[in-house]
């Protein structure tokens, strides 16, 4: 029996299929054309929709608002070439000459005909409830807009950059949404890739540089990371803090990261024992930020004991600094002040499916065990976790995002008690004296009052705990060195870098 | 035998209905809210309002029967209905993700008869011996690590340190037929890594059963060359039980490639069914898990009608 037959023809079709296999590098690159993994695929490009991250960094290739952000994260104008502000309630808008991607000129009644839908009936837009506070806008002429507000908006220029008011042409096609950014949507395969080509029309001369940008969704941030390093792509986004020091010492490659998000602790306010400020309090003074930081984001990120406004904010608070510092000591008194010397048994809600929420959880639990809170983690998958937390079905429970913008009235989202209830912030704790302090910052014009009123906001912030500060997360985006012209936007304007497509160039 | 096969595929229709049913059933019942995720995506609070207009406009805020007999009226007439996130068609997001499994599947399963047939035939020969301990030593290893281990370090030898492959992902064989298949052979590889090893051990028993079967020492006592009765007697006999094995572990695979498809990034059927009981896509998982379980109902009655037809005692039962 020593011949065998059939192996010797399985190897050699084993054989027959090794040209395929071996591929060096095989992957059609076009020059000029920059391949983007994503990191996931966006549900839906809906202008107006808030559908996530992934899809608002698609947005910002085909779509320009009035106002937008400029590398360093200032405020600048867009589609609009100046505005300014002639009462309290009433702005002026001034467009520039910028053409739609059918070719039509941008105008007033465009920027109408945007706001109309935006607020109309059966809109899922996310700023709906914001322009319906618009008291009227009216079109002088082809190249001036008047917003009318009910209310004094300060933050109005602010949500104009918003990428998620977009304007859109009035004359696009039932269904479709027709933009004035620099890249054209050419096609896409739903759940893989989009194909983008840029707008030879754009309204900034010479802009955009590439060729053309092929977007590919890498759910998996290993694969996507392995993407990268095997040149399969250009520019990675999201990528994980594990791999961020590999790819700041690989020659060919370059990181650029910056601390934009930021994870925190919400409570339920409606039952004790966390409707009582000095136990959240004790619990934002029993957690080590610098541990959580290095457990949960291989030291990617920096402690977040306060609200989260960043250093670089006009509205940063040098002196809360340490508002709520790791004091063990006074977390243990503040819970017997509050009758809980004994201890208290509490669910922390948390969710499996995104690892930094899972590990951030993990952590919190060891440290809060430390002073006597007890926690029990529940940690179902993400669907289930938004539904648990809008319905306050929890005690206590992690939270990471960004802020809207870097204005300190994003975070109106996060610690308003007056807002509808939401997972995004505490359940049924009401916030009068914040809520008060939010509402006259968003109608001060003044800056120096402006920043006063912030002041004493983070100040009742840091006494009633509405939330509790855990870390800034590192944000990064990792690209070959061959990519240039593309800047990850300071602060909360991470995701916003999508606005760098059109200077990018790739080599 | 009419009769048999009109019995056999009302016991199959009805077993497809009660899979519908289950899966409305239990994905309504677990928590989370299609509109409310919608709304929700990058960790914003949704307006309440808004939730319940696109509740009402998704049809979500019928009771449950409604849902239920819209639902089962639209099947009737081969409707799968819309996606809850962007409203497009389930039939043809099926149609173009399901033959991308069945291709990464039936590969998978090629590769391992290729690689697994050859290597339990020597094993089983040599049984006892050095070449069969190795054999089998790589087969137990092989069944041991799981795909996304296999699937991982593929990705970290293969693409990140000898850069000889792309890392994953897809493209259509129209487009690129060379690429596809270079693409096709990491995630195909990886599973048939496992399935090797089954067919691996599987072949082996088989071929030590055969071998000590008196037509097999007829044979040999009758001085044929070794390769003849390897060829005839012994492969042919051990084939049964191989097929039997692989169908079933390619049927479990149309809905079981999910970890394979979410490392190389292949856009398959499993990866779409994971991301729809995510975004809570009602229409999404049914559809899915329809049509796969429509195949697996189809799979049986073909072989019961089979069985039929080898063994007229069956047609009686």
């Amino acid at each position: 029996m020593a011949t065998l037959p059939t192996t010797r023809r399985a190897v050699m079709a084993g054989a027959a299929l090794l040209p395929f296999l071996r591929m060096p590098q095989a992957r059609a690159k076009t020059p000029g054309v920059l391949t983007f993994g994503l990191s996931s695929y966006p549900p839906t490009i809906q202008p107006w929709a808030n559908s996530g991250t992934a899809a608002a960094t698609i947005k910002l290739m085909i779509y320009r608002g009035l106002t937008s952000y400029s590398a360093d994260g200032k405020l600048q104008p867009e589609l609009a070439e100046s505005w300014t502000r002639e009462t309290d309630t009433s702005w002026v808008f001034k467009l520039r000459d910028a053409k739609f991607q059918n070719g039509e000129k941008v105008t007033s009644a465009d920027i109408k005909w945007t706001f109309e839908q935006i607020a109309g009936e059966r809109s899922t837009a996310y700023f709906r409830s914001e322009v319906q506070g618009f008291e009227r806008v009216e079109t002088p002429d082809d190249l001036t807009v008047r917003i009318v507000t009910k209310q004094p908006t300060v933050t109005l220029p602010v949500w104009m950059a918003s990428y998620h008011l977009p304007i859109i042409s009035r004359n696009s096609p039932r269904g479709q949404f027709v933009g004035a950014g620099p890249f054209v949507l050419k096609g896409q395969e739903r759940g893989v890739s989009l194909d983008l080509e840029p707008f030879e029309g754009y309204y900034k001369p010479g802009l955009p540089k590439l060729r053309g940008i092929r977007v590919v969704a890498y759910a998996d941030e290993n694969l996507r990371t392995a993407a990268l390093q095997s040149g399969d792509v250009d520019l990675i986004e999201y990528v994980p803090w594990q791999a961020m020091d590999a790819i700041a010492a690989n020659p060919g490659l370059s990181l650029d990261a910056v601390d934009g998000a930021f994870m925190f602790l919400v409570f339920n306010g409606s039952k004790p024992p966390f409707n009582d400020a000095r136990v959240r309090k004790a619990v934002a003074h029993a957690i080590n930020r610098d541990d959580l930081v290095k457990a949960a984001f291989f030291g990617r990120g920096s402690g977040l004991a306060h609200l989260p406004i960043p250093e670089s904010s006009a509205f940063y608070n040098a002196d809360f600094k340490d508002g709520w510092k790791y004091d063990p000591a006074l977390s243990k008194k503040l819970l017997a002040d509050a009758g809980h010397g004994g201890g208290i048994n509490c669910s922390l809600l948390s969710t499996a499916q995104y690892g930094m929420h899972k590990d951030t959880a993990e952590v919190v639990q060891q440290h809060l065990a430390a002073v006597g809170i007890n926690v029990t983690l529940n940690l179902p998958d993400w669907a289930t976790r938004v539904a648990v937390g809008n319905r306050g079905q929890y005690d206590m429970a992690v939270m990471g995002t960004a802020a809207d913008s870097n204005d300190p009235d994003g975070l109106a989202s996060f610690i308003d008690g007056a807002l509808s209830p939401s997972y995004v912030r505490s359940f049924g704790l009401k916030t009068e004296r914040i809520t008060q302090l939010l509402a006259a910052g968003r109608a001060e014009f003044d800056e120096t009052k402006r920043r006063a009123i912030y002041r004493e906001m983070e100040q009742v912030a840091i006494e009633e705990a509405p939330m509790v500060g855990l870390t800034w997360r590192s944000q990064g985006y990792a690209m070959r060195k061959a990519v240039t012209g593309f800047r990850n936007l300071p602060g909360a304007l991470t995701f916003y870098s999508g606005l760098t497509f059109e200077t990018a160039a790739v080599g | 035998m009419l009769a048999f096969a009109a019995r056999r595929l009302a016991v199959s229709l009805a077993l497809v209905w009660v899979v519908a049913t289950l899966v409305f059933l239990v994905i309504h019942m677990i928590p989370g809210d299609p509109a409310e995720l919608l709304l929700a995506q990058g960790g914003v609070a949704p307006d309440p309002a808004l939730v319940a207009d696109l509740r009402e406009r998704l049809g979500l805020d019928q009771p449950l029967w409604t849902q239920y007999a819209t639902y089962m009226g639209g099947l009737l007439q081969g409707d799968f209905g819309l996606s809850l996130q962007d409203e497009h068609a389930v039939a043809d997001e099926i149609a173009l993700r399901l033959p991308r499994t069945l291709e990464l599947v039936a590969t998978a399963g090629l590769l391992s008869v290729l690689i697994g047939l050859p290597a339990g035939v020597l094993a089983g020969l040599r049984a006892g011996q050095l070449t069969d301990r190795i054999l089998s030593g790589i087969a137990a290893l092989a069944l041991s690590i799981p795909v996304f281990v296999i699937g991982t370090l593929a990705v970290l030898l293969l693409a990140q340190k000898l850069r000889l492959v792309s890392a994953g992902g897809y493209v259509p064989f129209a487009t690129d037929p060379l690429r596809h298949i270079g693409l096709l052979l990491m995630p195909a590889g990886t599973i048939a890594f496992g399935l090797a090893a089954v067919v691996l051990r599987v072949t082996r028993g088989a071929v030590l059963e055969v071998l000590e079967r008196e037509h097999v020492r007829a044979a040999r006592a009758r001085g044929l060359p070794a390769g003849a009765i390897i060829r005839r007697h012994v492969l042919r006999n051990s084939l049964t039980p191989v097929v039997t094995v692989v169908a079933l572990h390619l049927g479990a695979l149309l809905g079981g490639t999910v970890l394979v498809e979410f490392v190389f990034n292949w856009p398959g059927l499993s990866g779409y069914l994971v991301r729809s009981v995510e975004a809570r896509d009602y229409p999404e998982v049914m559809g899915i898990v329809l049509v796969v379980s429509a195949i697996f109902v189809l799979l049986n009655f073909l072989v019961d009608m089979l069985y039929a037809v080898i063994d007229p005692r069956v047609r009686q039962g």
